[in-house]
């Protein structure tokens, strides 16, 4: 005792130091903060150090035999009876982390307000002209006035629109474009997947004046315009002050955007709520293809984390549209018969929509004890009773997913089936893996008295019945599922730490031409040091975070397969590989598929306008692509309806025009 | 035992006022029934005869379907089974408990999962109160979720008023000093706010915990943080006690401090004390309920009536008779609860029996 107390006192006196010491560093930052900073100069360094990526040419080396293109042809998206103005209302259930588009925590779901739905690329894929054609998919012009595709030099050249401006006004610059790649592998974003993916992925990008560039290509790839198009510039002089402290420093800035919409520092109520605003003089306004989409003036989100809170606030109309896809919401909270369908107040529409599927489905983290057998997770997956919670829970509206990667028409596996329910079988496998004997509580034990209990988390509040009923079903296994219902932040970052045991969740997947397989299941992405070089499991193992792949997959097969697919330039391979890569994840069981949902169900007020066929083909929620509109005239005649209890027809329909024939 | 005089009048007392005495009848029966919940509330049945043994499921091990002749490793559905057994009319028997759906079971209604109505209101039978979203019956998930809350409770404030009475005492009774640090230091630590430690404190405990572990930190933590208001009470309590005639002669008798503390200033301060019990068991039976509301109380799916409550509020239109039962019986446990606290606090007035100048 008498031996502890000296060195407490010793160790109180440190703390006391010590928080000096943090006080005055506080200080000192606070002071480095305002600093001005111009990095010009080190940008200038960086590309003349890589020469052989960044190269600068004049107009006369623009090769004469290109075919410039422009998507002209394409029928418009949008409708013309949208109408401009007005205030459209809806609601965040958290607030954005940052502002962010880059870096830790900008993944949010605030991000597609800021980036994904109205940030302008090159180009765009046409959302309803889906089919793959001779040069890959099908573009209208964003940024691009036009542009060149040369698969046998493997280069995409882009003339920039004149018009085009940053919503600061700067206008937009080949000089962007270059600016982009020193941007993305820069170490100060933090963010190693952009760092690795604009190292690996592209081969140089050539400036030939201020408004024509090229970007070369590794490998002529079935998607290779893809590569291209659809990146965005990034706005040079706002990224001036780019260094160790980008994170902080960038934290609530508003990134200039191409795009319509921008937020004005006024309406950041922190918390509270956030707007965006429409650029008066939006350089595309009357461009083809973005005139008769981004109507509203503005959007305002309020924060409202509770999902039944916010259904609420939309039957009261301070919501302008809800996501009516729960089946407790389209059947019994917002039933046809409701009185707010029947007086046409509130309409209800059922658009079947077609693109590569989010992947609802448990992801289990093989970094996990017990999880690391694969008979454990075998046995799991044959304890997860899908087809109840799709028959009981979603009342037979969703379907069965069958692997990671559906939705991608030919790339996705023809004949791959994701493993039923069945309590014999996975007993059996559960058997394999020593679990034989059931404990006082039903729950498998092996030799060693461990139990076959798992930690089953998820960030979807409005989704965690699903969860209930499987840890029922899966009792009857022998195996135990315990819930942990966060909200969507914490879980995501639970997720990405690989804290998890087992996670439902999703991961939204674009629009692409083929799945994915780096980012979810590369051993690059599940550990540091994974594989010595012979392909044996590395002695010094080190779980990576910060990463998608969260079931921790490192097959050393897998990875040679994902990269000789990365590189492929011949689609039938690529088929070919990604059906052998589905089979041996299958085989590997470390992600068991979950449901389908092959439609949007949205609910909205009289006066939000959407076009005659409601949607576009690729279409994922009622806002992407942002063809809707507000009709003021409306808004007051049905508020003033709702005063004197005047009705108008009731609108429900469904829009099957893209539903797919099973 | 025999009992001080004084307390047999108090305890005579108590019993004379009619309403608080009642009540205080119901909720022990209510406590005591509550402990043997699993004979009247279960999917487990009471007793099996089967080929001419006889099981008794409800506790312990359960027992497979393959122990009954049925074709699963599961454990056994009873009414299922029962159901079995009078369609092949043998000598075989089930006894069901009179409440036949244990809390956490799933059934579909109209085939699909969803809250059912009560029987009265036309829902399916056997479901007393209705079930929940996920079909769970709501009459088993309230009874249960009132054994763990008033067990929570129960520990709650023995543990609270533990050291709350010990520590309250000690300042009084040694003043000075001691009184005045340990004051500031309870102005301290009563300024560190409950929910976000209840937070922070769920955010690093690691997840592979049982929920018996879940709850008994989530007990720890309350109990933390609620200490200190008891403190107050008894301090002035003893200081006041500490001048009196009787506690000079204790000292002078040469009594120790723990005795003159314990034996004698106590006792004469417990009316304080017991004023207060039924009012900390509300808060605790509130806090709970609270916490679970907001996510941080237990785990699930533990029943709860914190959980019913908010499942309640999200169906609010859709089912209201998920609200109004876990309301109807937090109201009532609450009621029962004061008209306790209202009767003990008059029958263990002193002024009733002492006079002090």
């Amino acid at each position: 005792m008498n031996q502890v107390l000296p060195s407490l006192r010793w160790s109180g006196r440190w703390l006391l130091a010590l928080a000096g010491v943090f006080f005055l560093v506080g200080c000192v930052k606070k002071k480095e903060a305002v600093v001005e900073r111009d990095n010009t100069a080190e940008v200038k360094a960086y590309y003349a150090a890589n020469p052989n990526f960044f190269r600068f040419a004049t107009p006369a080396d623009l090769p004469k035999d290109l075919v410039w293109e422009n998507g002209a042809d394409l029928p418009e998206i949008g409708s013309p009876a949208a109408k401009k103005g007005g205030t459209v209302y809806t609601f965040l259930q958290d607030y954005p982390r940052t502002l962010r588009h880059l870096g830790p925590d900008s993944n949010g779901s605030f991000r597609r307000w800021i980036l994904d739905d109205v940030a302008v690329e090159w180009a765009h894929r046409h959302p309803n002209q889906t089919d793959v054609g001779p040069k890959g998919f099908h573009y209208f012009s964003g940024l691009a006035s036009e542009w060149a595709i040369d698969k046998a030099r493997k280069t995409v050249w882009v003339r920039i629109e004149r018009s085009a401006r940053w919503s600061d006004g700067v206008p937009i610059t080949s000089d962007d474009m270059v600016f982009a790649f020193f941007l993305w592998r820069s170490k100060y974003i933090q963010a190693p997947w952009y760092n690795n993916f604009y190292t690996t992925n592209y081969a140089g990008i050539t400036r030939y004046d201020s408004h024509t560039f090229s970007i070369t290509l590794p490998e002529d790839r079935p998607d290779m315009s893809a590569r291209v198009l659809e990146l965005s510039p990034q706005p040079a002089h706002f990224y001036k002050e780019l260094g160790d402290d980008y994170v902080e420093r960038y934290q609530w800035r508003v990134v200039p955007t191409p795009g319509a919409y921008t937020i004005l520092p006024e309406d950041i109520d922190k918390g509270r709520s956030i707007t965006l605003t429409r650029s008066k003089d939006w350089w595309a306004k009357d461009k083809k293809n973005w005139r008769y989409r981004f109507n509203p003036d503005k959007i305002r989100f309020s924060i409202i984390r509770d999902t039944p809170k916010s259904f609420e606030a939309f039957k009261k109309g301070e919501i302008d549209f809800f996501n009516l896809s729960l089946a407790e919401y389209w059947y019994d909270k917002l039933p046809d018969s409701d009185p707010l369908v029947q007086s046409g107040s509130v309409q209800k529409s059922k658009f079947y929509n077609e693109f590569p599927r989010p992947t609802y489905g448990l992801w289990l983290n093989t970094s996990r004890p017990l999880l690391d057998n694969r008979e454990v997770r075998v046995g799991i997956h044959y304890a997860t009773n899908w087809p109840l919670v799709i028959d009981k829970f979603a009342r037979g509206d969703w379907q069965r997913m069958q692997t990671g990667s559906d939705g991608y028409g030919d790339f996705s596996h023809p004949t791959l089936r994701s493993r039923p329910f069945s309590i014999e079988q996975a007993l059996e496998s559960f058997a394999k893996a020593g679990f034989t004997t059931r404990g006082p509580d039903g729950v498998l034990v092996n030799a060693k008295g461990d139990r076959l209990s798992f930690q089953l988390t998820t960030g979807y509040e409005a989704l965690k019945d699903v969860l209930t009923i499987l840890r029922e079903e899966a009792l009857k296994a022998g195996v135990e599922f315990r819930i942990e219902v966060l909200d969507s932040t914490t879980a995501f970052k639970k997720l990405q730490e690989k804290q998890h045991d087992i996670s439902y969740t999703a991961f939204n997947v674009s629009p692409e031409m083929y799945p994915r397989f780096w980012e979810t299941v590369h051993s690059a992405n599940a550990y540091d040091n994974a594989f010595l070089s012979d392909g044996t499991s590395g002695p010094e193992r080190k779980l990576k975070t910060q990463s998608n792949n969260v079931t921790s997959t490192a097959i050393h097969a897998l990875d040679q397969k994902i990269i000789a697919y990365d590189r492929s330039s011949s689609a039938d391979e690529m088929k070919k590989l990604a059906f052998e890569m589905e089979e041996m994840l299958f085989e590997y069981a470390a992600f068991s598929p979950g449901q389908v949902i092959p439609f949007m169900r949205i609910g909205s007020w009289r006066w939000i306008g959407y076009p005659e066929d409601f949607h576009v083909k690729l279409g994922r929620d009622f806002t992407e692509w942002m063809l809707f509109w507000v009709d003021e005239d409306k808004k007051k005649e049905t508020l003033a309806a709702r005063r004197t209890g005047a009705t108008f027809p009731p609108v429900i329909r469904t829009y099957e025009q893209h539903k797919q024939k099973n | 035992m025999a009992l001080n005089p004084l307390t047999v009048k108090k305890l005579r007392r108590f019993r004379s006022i009619r309403r608080g005495y009642v009540s205080f009848l119901v909720l022990a029966g209510l406590i005591v029934l509550s402990l043997f919940g699993e004979l009247l509330i279960n999917s487990r049945a009471l007793a099996v005869s089967y080929e001419g043994r006889l099981h008794f499921p409800t506790y312990g091990a359960n027992l497979p379907g393959t122990a009954f002749g049925l074709g699963y490793s599961y454990e056994t559905n009873y009414r299922e089974l029962k159901k079995k057994f009078e369609a092949e009319s043998s000598k075989n028997w089930v006894l069901l408990p009179p409440f036949q759906f244990n809390a956490f079971e799933n059934t579909p209604y109209q085939n699909v999962f969803k809250p059912a109505p009560p029987f009265f209101m036309g829902g399916p039978k056997g479901h007393l109160l209705g079930t929940d979203t996920t079909g769970r019956d709501i009459f088993a998930r309230l009874f249960f979720g009132f054994r763990v809350a008033i067990f929570f409770a129960l520990a709650f404030m023995t543990l609270t008023y533990v050291i709350g009475i010990s520590v309250g005492c000690m300042m009084g009774y040694f003043g000075g000093v001691f009184d005045l640090i340990v004051q500031r230091l309870i102005e301290v630590w009563s300024n560190i706010p409950f929910l976000y430690m209840v937070i922070i404190i769920f955010s690093v405990i690691p997840s592979t915990l049982s929920i018996s572990a879940r709850v008994a930190i989530l007990l720890l933590v309350m109990v933390l943080f609620s200490w200190t208001s008891m403190t107050y009470y008894m301090r002035t309590a003893t200081y006041r006690e500490k001048a009196r005639d009787y506690t000079s002669a204790a000292i002078v008798i040469g009594a120790g401090t723990g005795r003159i503390i314990f034996n004698h200033i106590l006792p004469n301060t417990i009316s304080t004390v017991v004023t207060f019990m039924p009012f900390t068991i509300v808060s605790a039976i509130t806090a709970v309920t609270a916490l679970d509301f907001l996510g941080f109380g237990l785990p699930a799916p533990t029943p709860s009536m914190g959980e019913l409550l908010k499942q309640g509020t999200q169906t609010l239109t859709t089912a209201p008779w998920i609200v109004s039962s876990a309301f109807a019986a937090l109201v009532f446990i609450l009621t029962l609860v004061t008209f306790i606290g209202e009767a003990v606090r008059e029958a263990f007035d002193p002024k009733k029996f002492t006079t002090y100048e």
